[in-house]
């Protein structure tokens, strides 16, 4: 019942969700020490390395035909290239010889597929969910694309301005617009540096990137580092008789980036955004913070701190929007990654006078996890929520995919899942208040602010040209 | 979560008053006359609780879907933004009983909510529960649905964030839900369509919480609840569910009649000026179909032709966005489409007995607003002039017999169109899409798209920055063409010659300062 009413969508980016916790139907949720995942895995490695992973789901006659490339915005170390794993992604949907762009948009669309793509940090995702008597036809399509993908130069140029596009659509949401400057401050050596869709001067300059991209395919488009993923009404020997057939050629060559870590952080970081339209005074925080993992109950710890700061019955919830309602939002947690990222903290203020205020009610609950063992009965019902909510959400088989390729794409273990359900049922007050105090404190802090600033008045430009085309 | 129902607003404030200029008629044909739009009667009211169950026994889950025949649409002149407060009231609210933060602590371990979201027409109030936690759920519900506290703190609260939703959120925070909200209020302009789901800034600080109270009495009846039930729910649990329910009263028939929306009289633009990098490009005009009408059908073939919803192969999405890289995607709609940046297929919720048409040109760079303005009215006018081919009715049919059934994956979507089927008085949406499909042909397409779809009298909005300098811009009315950083085909810059020329003829252009959006 958290109010949506106004609130970018954006912010969940944010959290956790997206990935892990929250979707399901066909099973009771386990008992803490049962597999969270209700339905049976089947896998297989093939000879070149391509892992696929099956999943029969009661939807009759429907498949979810996922594949994960291990690979996102996390791989653009090169200066100058952030943005790329998500432009690649968009080059991805431009043909081949054997299935030319036309005739791969005509033969889904006969099939009546919702497909599409998306990238991340550590993943680009592409799925097609169809019907199931054209599966073989998918595996088709899919192993030829990331087999023998090609593309022309000026195709290649075009898209970039469709990407560019992208970002202007997204521009007007200060939540994006928070993320990126955050990430950009809080990060100086690691790629989170920036987002999934890179910074806007690289955006501008992929045009001329065409003998980048074409590398970029040869080294991150390879067996070892993609898994592919079905669910639905399907028959994993089928679905593994097919990856053989049309995956099995497919040449290794993979090479692993490598990704520099960031440097401890040692005092706390701030930078002001200024927005141009009237908004609400708006505050991002990010906190340095693990990188996912299931072998020691730290991640799993840390997503609990963020139940127990911003759900809706959380005591700073409660204080902020309901009882003194000097917010109309707060939210915030951590995120699932490959390497250390941060602890999120939003919130909007329902005036700049009351910003002081709000920033020491945060400071002080922040604190307090870090100072007083949180009650076991409040994490026992927080560990409730976070099954039922599993459960809740695992109602259709792109829902399905979706978790598993979260997870899939951070770890390639498909058990990481069940890993992290039982590592929350062993996180105890005092592994709480030990995170808190270890992720929460200042020098770890980084914070954007973003203000109404009045814009100046616009200069002129210049007329519309009314000249012939340009075509240069 | 609530469900993402927001509060997106309307140009109440369009004033359409300025010379009615000479209409831009389609090239080659005569003006085509354009059936009347309708006046629509309100459906006869049923006083028992009218139930809808989509059982599915193997299911853990529980999905719960309460329509409310009462939305924005009801809200009195002078405090818009009644309907979704009083729905605020509901879900986002402490009961008679408990405060809002005991109700959330009750909810919370079973990870379930009481999510209300208003819309023009209806009010649906949606849970859904793992079956195990049930009857602890169904209580609660019950609870919050006939016994809300309205309580003054929560009143101030909800009241804020709708205001919220106006003044920060939709002006300030997401440049596409403006220009998407502007166009529903300059297509129904005066009507009570007019102004947003969340209402208006001015109407919601008219609002008292004796008003609340009021309007939940009158509106929140059995007379205009339509039940839906799905999921593994176990024997006896819906007579449970409506002897709860029972103590809503039971009210009384109210009409809920709509004039008749009309076409603009030629094309008029709405610049809703910002600061803002990009522009926001929408256009439409009201039709007189819904999804209970047989032309309807034909005409969703012809829109999922032009641009079904962020998929990449209706003609505008491959005109403007694929060959000219103008933006990120380009759509086309039959009807009124909810949350559109958000969603890839339709979702549930938002069924009228009013519908429009539009077209949706996703932010272009400020240099190429003309260009993709009249790419986009280019292509229309060509669908118009040619219709489908007979080949492309065939591949357009298959993939909406099958893509449509992918739109009730979830048994609370099931749910939810099962629901809005019962109100607009037809059999299942999907189950109709299919069964229309297979009879249909491409004449009754094309026959359609003459008969329903127009250029010449357009309500078009566009988000922009600098706006008296576009509206001089669109007033010359002189090609600009699109520049290209690439070398591209002779064949393609032909045919921009042919968009650059396209004239716009505005009728009339208005320029809406965006802190006078969903003002009041």
């Amino acid at each position: 019942m958290k109010p949506l009413y106004g609130i970018p969508l954006a912010l969940l980016a944010l959290t956790f969700l997206a990935v892990c916790a929250g979707s399901a139907r066909a099973a009771e949720p386990a008992a803490p020490t049962a597999d969270i995942f209700p339905f049976p895995v089947a896998q297989k490695t093939l000879g070149n390395g391509l892992q696929v992973v099956v999943v029969p789901f009661d939807s009759p006659g429907t498949v979810a035909y996922y594949t994960v490339v291990r690979t996102g915005s996390r791989d653009e170390v090169e200066p100058g290239k952030s943005g790329f794993a998500h432009f690649f992604e968009h080059m991805m949907f431009r043909g081949t010889d054997k299935y030319s762009k036309d005739r791969y948009t005509e033969i889904l669309k006969r099939m009546g597929a919702d497909s599409n793509a998306s990238t991340d940090d550590d993943l680009t995702l592409y799925h097609i969910v169809g019907p199931k008597r054209e599966l073989e036809t998918m595996a088709d399509l899919e192993s030829d694309r990331f087999k023998n993908l090609k593309y022309t130069e000026q195709v290649f140029r075009t898209e970039a301005l469709a990407v560019r596009g992208e970002y202007a659509k997204n521009a007007s949401n200060p939540i994006r617009q928070l993320i990126e400057k955050l990430r950009d401050l809080a990060f100086s050596q690691h790629t989170y540096k920036h987002t999934a869709m890179g910074f806007l001067a690289d955006i501008e300059a992929m045009p001329a990137q065409y003998a980048y991209s074409r590398q970029f395919f040869q080294r991150f488009y390879r067996p070892e580092n993609c898994i592919v993923l079905v669910v639905g009404d399907v028959d994993p020997a089928q679905v593994f008789q097919l990856a053989e057939r049309y995956y099995g050629d497919w040449a290794r060559g993979y090479r692993p980036t490598e990704v520099a870590a960031e440097p401890p952080q040692t005092a706390p970081k701030s930078a002001q955004l200024d927005w141009p339209n009237p908004v609400r005074p708006q505050i991002l925080y990010g906190y340095r913070a693990p990188a996912f993992s299931t072998a020691s109950v730290d991640w799993a710890a840390l997503d609990l701190v963020g139940q127990l700061l911003f759900s809706e019955n959380a005591p700073l919830y409660q204080e902020l929007v309901v009882d003194k309602q000097l917010a109309d939002n707060v939210s915030g947690g951590i995120s699932a990654q490959r390497d250390p990222t941060l602890f999120n903290v939003f919130v909007r203020a329902r005036s700049l006078e009351v910003v002081p205020q709000v920033e020491k009610t945060i400071a002080d609950h922040l604190a307090k996890l870090g100072k007083d063992p949180v009650d076991p009965v409040r994490l026992d019902r927080i560990k409730s929520h976070l099954r039922y909510a599993f459960a809740a959400s695992l109602d259709s088989p792109s829902a399905v995919a979706e978790q598993l390729a979260g997870m899939l794409a951070i770890t390639g273990d498909v058990q990481s899942l069940n890993q992290l359900y039982r590592r929350y049922a062993e996180v105890t007050p005092v592994d709480v208040q030990r995170l808190a105090r270890q992720v929460l404190v200042s020098t770890g802090e980084t914070k954007v602010p973003l203000v109404y600033v009045a814009p100046k008045a616009p200069e002129p430009t210049k007329p519309e040209p009314n000249a012939a085309p340009g075509g240069n | 979560m609530t469900t993402t129902k927001m509060a997106w607003g309307v140009l109440a404030a369009l004033a359409l008053a300025g010379p009615t200029a000479e209409a831009a008629a389609p090239k080659k044909k005569p003006p085509v006359q354009k059936p009347a739009p309708k006046a629509v009667q309100a459906a006869p009211i049923d006083p028992k609780i009218e139930t809808i169950a989509v059982p599915s026994p193997n299911s853990p889950m529980v999905a719960v879907r309460l329509l409310f025949r009462v939305g924005s649409m009801d809200d009195p002149a002078g405090k818009e933004g009644l309907a979704a407060l009083t729905g605020l009231m509901i879900g986002q609210s402490g009961t008679a009983d408990r405060s809002y933060a005991d109700l959330v602590e009750a909810l919370y371990p079973m990870a379930a909510s009481v999510d209300v979201s208003t819309d023009r027409e209806v009010t649906t109030i949606t849970g859904q529960v793992h079956r195990d936690k049930l009857a602890d759920y169904t209580a609660l519900l019950v609870e919050a649905v006939t016994r809300p506290g309205f309580a003054a703190s929560d009143f101030e609260r909800n009241k804020d964030q709708l205001s919220a939703s106006l003044t920060t959120s939709l002006r300030s925070a997401n440049d596409e839900l403006l220009g998407l909200e502007a166009l529903q209020g300059a297509i129904f302009p005066g009507h009570p369509y007019a102004h947003a789901q969340a209402g208006t800034v001015q109407g919601l600080k008219n609002i008292t919480l004796d008003d609340v109270k009021r309007f939940y009495g009158e509106s929140f009846t059995r007379s205009r609840l339509l039940l839906g039930v799905g999921g593994g729910y176990p024997e006896g649990w819906i007579s449970q569910l409506k002897a709860g329910l029972a103590k809503l009263p039971l009210g009384v028939a109210v009409a809920r009649d709509l004039p008749a929306p009309q076409l603009p009289s030629g094309r008029r633009i709405t610049l809703v000026e910002k600061a803002t990098d990009s522009v926001g490009i929408h256009f439409g005009f009201p039709i007189p179909l819904t999804r209970a009408d047989a032309d309807y059908y034909p005409l969703l073939v012809a829109t999922s032709f032009l641009g079904e919803h962020r998929t990449s192969h209706g003609v505008l999405y491959e005109e403007l966005r694929e060959k000219r890289g103008l933006n990120y995607g380009d759509y086309a709609y039959v009807e009124y489409y909810p949350f559109p940046p958000f969603t890839n297929t339709p979702t549930p919720g938002s069924p009228r007995r009013q519908q429009y048409f539009s077209l949706w040109v996703r932010p272009v760079k400020p240099g190429d607003s003309q260009f993709a303005l009249r790419g986009a009215l280019y292509e229309l006018d060509k669908l118009i002039r040619n219709g489908l081919a007979p080949a492309d009715f065939e591949l357009t049919r298959s993939f909406l017999t099958n893509y449509t059934k992918l739109w009730t994956q979830t048994l609370s979507d099931r749910l939810g169109f099962a629901l809005d089927s019962r109100y607009y008085g037809m059999s299942p949406f999907i189950d109709e899409i299919e069964q229309r499909l297979t009879k249909i042909t491409v004449d009754d397409v094309n026959r359609a798209i003459r008969k329903y779809l127009q250029t010449a009298n357009l309500r078009i909005v566009l988000v922009t920055n600098n706006a008296a300098e576009l509206k001089a811009a669109l007033e010359r009315d002189l090609p600009v063409p699109k520049k290209y950083g690439t070398e591209v085909s002779a064949d393609l810059l032909a045919e921009d010659e042919l968009i650059q020329r396209t004239k716009i003829k505005p009728a009339a252009i208005e320029i809406v300062p965006v802190d006078q959006m969903f003002e009041k």
